[in-house]
Formats: C-alpha cells, sequence, structure tokens
C-alpha cells in the first residue's frame, strides 16, 4: 500500500512539473500554432464545399407572414 | 548579479516601471507570432493562480463543457467540418492570455472569471448547434433540430424566454462570426472573401460581409427549422438577411427596428412586431409563448443588471474595481445581448466576492493608472486587448466603455403590457443602435458617463466601413476640442485586421501619448511588437 501510495505521488508529482514546464513554455501555444492550426487550415481550404450561387432563390416557397390580425 | 533584487523578482514579479529592473513583457514574445518564449512570471502567488485556477482550471472546465453540452464526439464532428470552431476555439487560452497579460491580483482574478463565463457560455453554443445539425448527423432531423430556434446574433436572446422550457435559442452568427473576431483573428477573412468573391464590393461593413460569407461557404450549421433575422445595425444586415434566406432557405421572421427609435410611437410599432415575430414562432413550433416563464428568465436577468450597476458603482468611485478594460466590455455585451444563462450568475458570484474584498481593503486595483479612459462607439474586434497593451505600456486604464452601457435597464414583469413596453424598448437599445446609427442625442451621452465614471481621456472607436458613424466624426472633434478633452482615435475595420493593423493602432496612440500627452511609456519593451501572425 505504501508503495502504491508513493508510487501515486510520484506520478502526480512528475505529472504537476511537466504540466507547469507546459503552461510556462507555452507549449500549449506552440502546438497549436505550429501543428494544429495548419493541419486544419489545409483542411478546411481543400474541404468540398456546396456552390451556394447553384440554390434556387426560392421566393414564394413559404407563406406570406404577415400577421396583420394583430394590429 | 542583485540577489536581493532577483529574490523580490522572485516573490513578488518585476515592478511595473520604465526604470531599470522593470518588467519588459515586449521581450516574452516570439516574433510575429504573438506566442510566449515563456509565459509572464508574474511572482509567486500569481503565476500559480494563473496555473491552477485559469489554464489548469479552464483546459479542463472546456473538455466538461463539451460533454456536457453534448459529448466529445459530436465536438470532434464540428471541428472536422467547420473552420470557425477548429481554426479559432482550440487555442482559446492564448485569448486569455493576451487579455490578462501584465494583470496582477484582484484585477487578474475578477477578469480572467469574466473570460471562463464568456468561455462556458459559447461551447454552451456550438454543441446545441451540433446535437441539432443535420450535417453531422447523416442528414437526419432529430429532436434537438426541431427544438432549437436560429436568429441573427443582433436580435437579443431575452426575445425567446417564453420558450425556453422547451427550446434553445441559438444565432446563427454569434459563435461562427462575433466571438471568433477576438479569439482567432485570421479566420473571419475567409468569409469576408468569400461574400467579396461572389461581387459584393468591399466597402459595406466588413461584420455584415462576414455573416453572409458564412453561408457563402456553406460553413452554417443547419440546426433549426425556421429562423429571424433583423435589420440592426443599419441597412448593412438587411443585405446580410437577403442572402441568408437565398442560402437557408428556410421560413422567416424579418423582426424591424425602426431607426428612430425614441419616439412612443415607435416603441408601439415595435410591440406589435414584437408580438408578429411571437406568432410567426407559435406558427413554426406549435407552442405558444409562456408569458410566465418568459418573466422567470426576465427577472433572472434583471439580477443580472442589478450586479452590473454595483459593478458600475466601484468603477466609477473607487480605484478598487478588479475588472480591466478587455473583459469588462466583452463579458457585458455578451451577457446582455445573449440573455439568461447560469454562468453569468456563477461568474457574478465569484466576482462579486472578489470585488467586495477588494473594497474592503482599500486595493489600488490598476496602481499605474495615469488616465481614467471612456471607450466609445464600436471596437476592432481583432484588438479587443488593446486596452491591456495600453494599460500596461501607457497607464490608460479603459474603466468603462460603450457596449457595456448601451441596456442599461430593467424590465418590468408586472402586466403583459409593461413588459411588452420594456422588452421592445430593449431590443431598440441593442449594439451599434442607441450609441451608434441611433442618432446623435445618444452617441453625445459620452459627455455624461465621462463625468459619472471620473474619466479624464476618450478613446473613440473609429470604424472606417460604418457609413454611419463616419457621419459623426467631425462633430466629435468639435466637442473634443471645446470641451477640451484629450482624446485620441482608434481606427479600425471591426472584424477586419487587414484595414488598419494591431501595430498601426498601438502606433497612433503611441503617437498621441508622446507627441500630446508628453509622456514617458511605462513598458517601453511594448511600444512597437510585430505580431501581424499572431492569433
Amino acid at each position: 500500500m505504501k508503495k502504491f501510495i508513493r508510487r501515486a505521488l510520484c506520478l502526480g508529482g512528475v505529472t504537476y512539473a511537466a504540466l507547469f514546464v507546459v503552461f510556462f513554455f507555452d507549449l500549449d501555444g506552440k502546438l497549436l500554432f505550429n501543428v494544429v492550426e495548419p493541419f486544419l487550415k489545409n483542411h478546411y481550404d481543400n474541404m468540398e464545399r456546396k456552390d451556394m450561387l447553384t440554390t434556387p432563390y426560392d421566393m414564394d416557397k413559404f407563406p406570406d407572414y404577415k400577421y396583420n390580425e394583430i394590429h | 548579479m542583485d540577489f536581493k533584487k532577483a529574490v523580490k523578482d522572485f516573490w513578488y514579479g518585476k515592478p511595473h516601471t520604465a526604470e531599470d529592473g522593470g518588467r519588459r513583457l515586449g521581450e516574452n514574445y516570439l516574433p510575429k507570432t504573438g506566442l510566449y518564449k515563456h509565459r509572464e512570471w508574474r511572482g509567486v502567488k500569481d503565476t500559480f493562480y494563473y496555473f491552477h485556477n485559469i489554464w489548469m482550471y479552464n483546459y479542463l472546465h472546456m473538455v466538461m463543457d463539451v460533454m456536457k453540452y453534448g459529448g466529445l464526439v459530436n465536438f470532434a464532428k464540428g471541428v472536422w467540418r467547420y473552420r470557425w470552431v477548429g481554426q479559432t476555439y482550440l487555442p482559446v487560452l492564448h485569448w486569455f492570455d493576451r487579455g490578462l497579460e501584465g494583470m496582477r491580483g484582484e484585477a487578474l482574478r475578477g477578469s480572467a472569471w469574466h473570460y471562463r463565463a464568456m468561455v462556458n457560455a459559447t461551447i454552451y453554443q456550438f454543441m446545441a448547434m451540433f446535437n441539432a445539425d443535420t450535417r453531422l448527423h447523416g442528414g437526419k432531423k432529430n429532436d434537438a433540430w426541431y427544438h432549437t430556434m436560429s436568429m441573427k446574433e443582433t436580435v437579443w436572446g431575452g426575445m425567446f424566454y417564453g420558450w425556453r422550457d422547451k427550446f434553445k435559442a441559438v444565432a446563427l452568427e454569434m459563435i461562427p462570426y462575433f466571438v471568433t473576431c477576438h479569439v482567432n483573428s485570421h479566420t473571419v477573412h475567409n468569409y469576408i472573401d468569400a461574400v467579396q468573391s461572389i461581387g459584393l464590393p468591399g466597402d459595406p461593413c466588413p461584420m455584415c460581409q462576414a455573416e453572409a460569407g458564412l453561408f457563402v461557404l456553406d460553413d452554417v450549421p443547419d440546426y433549426s427549422p425556421f429562423m429571424i433575422t433583423c435589420n440592426e445595425a443599419c441597412d448593412g444586415s438587411v443585405g446580410t438577411a437577403i442572402l441568408q434566406d437565398w442560402f437557408n432557405d428556410k421560413p422567416l421572421y424579418a423582426l424591424q427596428m425602426p431607426m428612430i427609435f425614441d419616439d412612443p410611437l415607435a416603441n408601439k410599432f415595435v410591440q406589435k412586431d414584437i408580438e408578429k415575430c411571437w406568432k410567426f414562432i407559435e406558427d413554426q413550433t406549435g407552442v405558444p409563448m409562456n408569458f410566465d416563464l418568459m418573466c422567470e428568465y426576465i427577472e433572472r436577468q434583471n439580477e443580472l443588471q442589478k450586479f452590473e450597476w454595483e459593478k458600475w458603482e466601484v468603477a466609477a468611485k473607487t480605484n478598487s474595481y478588479p475588472i480591466n478594460g478587455v473583459a469588462q466590455a466583452l463579458y457585458r455585451i455578451y451577457q446582455s445581448q445573449f440573455g439568461d444563462l447560469p454562468i453569468w450568475h456563477e461568474v457574478d458570484g465569484h466576482v462579486r466576492k472578489i470585488m467586495e474584498r477588494a473594497v474592503r481593503n482599500k486595493t489600488n486595483t490598476f496602481p499605474n493608472t495615469r488616465h481614467r479612459v471612456i471607450a466609445w462607439s464600436c471596437a476592432p474586434l481583432y484588438y479587443s486587448n488593446w486596452c491591456t497593451w495600453a494599460y500596461n505600456t501607457w497607464g490608460l486604464n479603459v474603466v468603462i466603455n460603450m457596449d457595456s452601457l448601451m441596456f442599461d435597464m430593467t424590465i418590468r414583469t408586472d402586466s403583459y403590457e409593461n413588459m411588452l413596453e420594456d422588452v421592445a424598448q430593449y431590443h431598440m437599445w441593442a449594439p451599434m443602435r442607441r450609441m451608434a446609427v441611433g442618432g446623435i442625442h445618444h452617441i453625445f451621452e459620452l459627455w455624461d458617463y465621462m463625468e459619472r465614471f471620473d474619466c479624464d481621456m476618450v478613446a473613440m472607436y473609429d470604424q472606417l466601413q460604418c457609413k454611419g458613424m463616419q457621419g459623426v466624426h467631425g462633430l466629435f472633434e468639435d466637442e473634443f476640442r471645446d470641451r477640451n478633452i484629450p482624446a485620441f482615435w482608434i481606427p479600425h475595420a471591426l472584424p477586419d485586421s487587414r484595414t488598419v493593423s494591431r501595430a498601426e493602432i498601438r502606433r497612433l496612440i503611441n503617437d498621441y501619448m508622446t507627441t500630446v500627452m508628453h509622456e514617458e511609456p511605462l513598458d517601453p519593451s511594448l511600444l512597437e511588437l510585430d505580431d501581424d501572425f499572431t492569433w
């Protein structure tokens, strides 16, 4: 049991120290800026998208919502 | 090496002074990127507060929020499908960093809570979109789709309180456009360019361009059976609504907002129009507006307004207000425009404790204040944290701003008639209307608020593509001269950082502070930065 607690404390301590290093040296920002964002941008730039200009502009598709009876 | 000073700097952080040995925040940056060589050392207490209570707390709570509001799978699908979420919201902690740079003590704590609330509200909304989005669910219209309403971001969320027990109301552009500009200023360029690529000239309001551009790029989730549009702030929004009507292709109600709104007859007109809008929603959903529910949520929102008034009192009458300029502006406009959410109440509770402690201890929360500044008109979305920079560099403490002051009212719930009249008034006091294109009377309320908040300087925003505000530029120049008020202009193109860069804004303020005010910077390392590529 003592060994387990010692190990858990050790692991906790190492994790805490590693997180502090990530925080202090802005490693999260550097990863996102240099790796994640360029990868995602490349994906979005090459996505197939619907040509919205082919959408018909249906002027009379829906009823005329005037609600004149509220006057 | 001065060992005593090194220990003191380690324990308390370097002092905020231009003298040798003072902190030099500009030296922390990697060139162009805005990334940090290392995050700021704020002394032991504040550095670990930032590490535990801001950095770790917010990363953890972001994951928890995503899980609570719809799960990691829906989130991952949304990130893969929509540029505005993947490119923008993953580096959100850098948004905190930029806004909270140089802050210490109670100002750091109070301001950070405001950011936490905005992150929660943002996740709540995009997860609501993703849960209902037919594109992420194989084209199926699920239950969430039938129980989510969509509206233009300039429609106040409170308009839909009467359906809150059964329906969610999520604005079409608030998260895909408005909030993105603050977090990652580059994402929006895709949408502005997209709408110009189909033939729109480049000079209309870039907000309206970006809102329409989202639809041109087919980058808006399909999460609702119908939509409500609005002509607020101006005819640019009418143009946006026409494109949205075309591309979204759903039943639409165009909620109106008259240009002249102080007239009681205009209020009556808007009341009728709001009732028609509610009837439209009833027809679409089969559920009538629930007056008791409406009043219940309005009362909750009134609580938020009452606390905001308390905050304004502290900001106006003491040096102990623990919220910096950017946190004040963004939190307030977000909260008052979106309407009631549990996170606003939770955060206000935290901020109340911090503020009361600061007042009780007479803590000077911004001890290097040289000028108490009021910021007026619409701010540059891509550089909303300019006021953090201005305090760190010049001691310019932006105490209050126009966006905070617009919805300066509570709403009566004692009768249907009074409620409707006040809801109409609130609707008409919308952002960019009451104190921007809403007429000379309200925009000149600046002088009263300057006195009320004990300000001695004005930061005057100059939205270069807002034809309404361009029309009053000269009048302000005349008034500033007549009243002998120190004022500097911040030109910008709202979301578009390519028209006036952040570096150009800083240069204009630097020039004003040296040539007109004859002052020396508090941190010379911040005067000139190359941060063009930063989020």
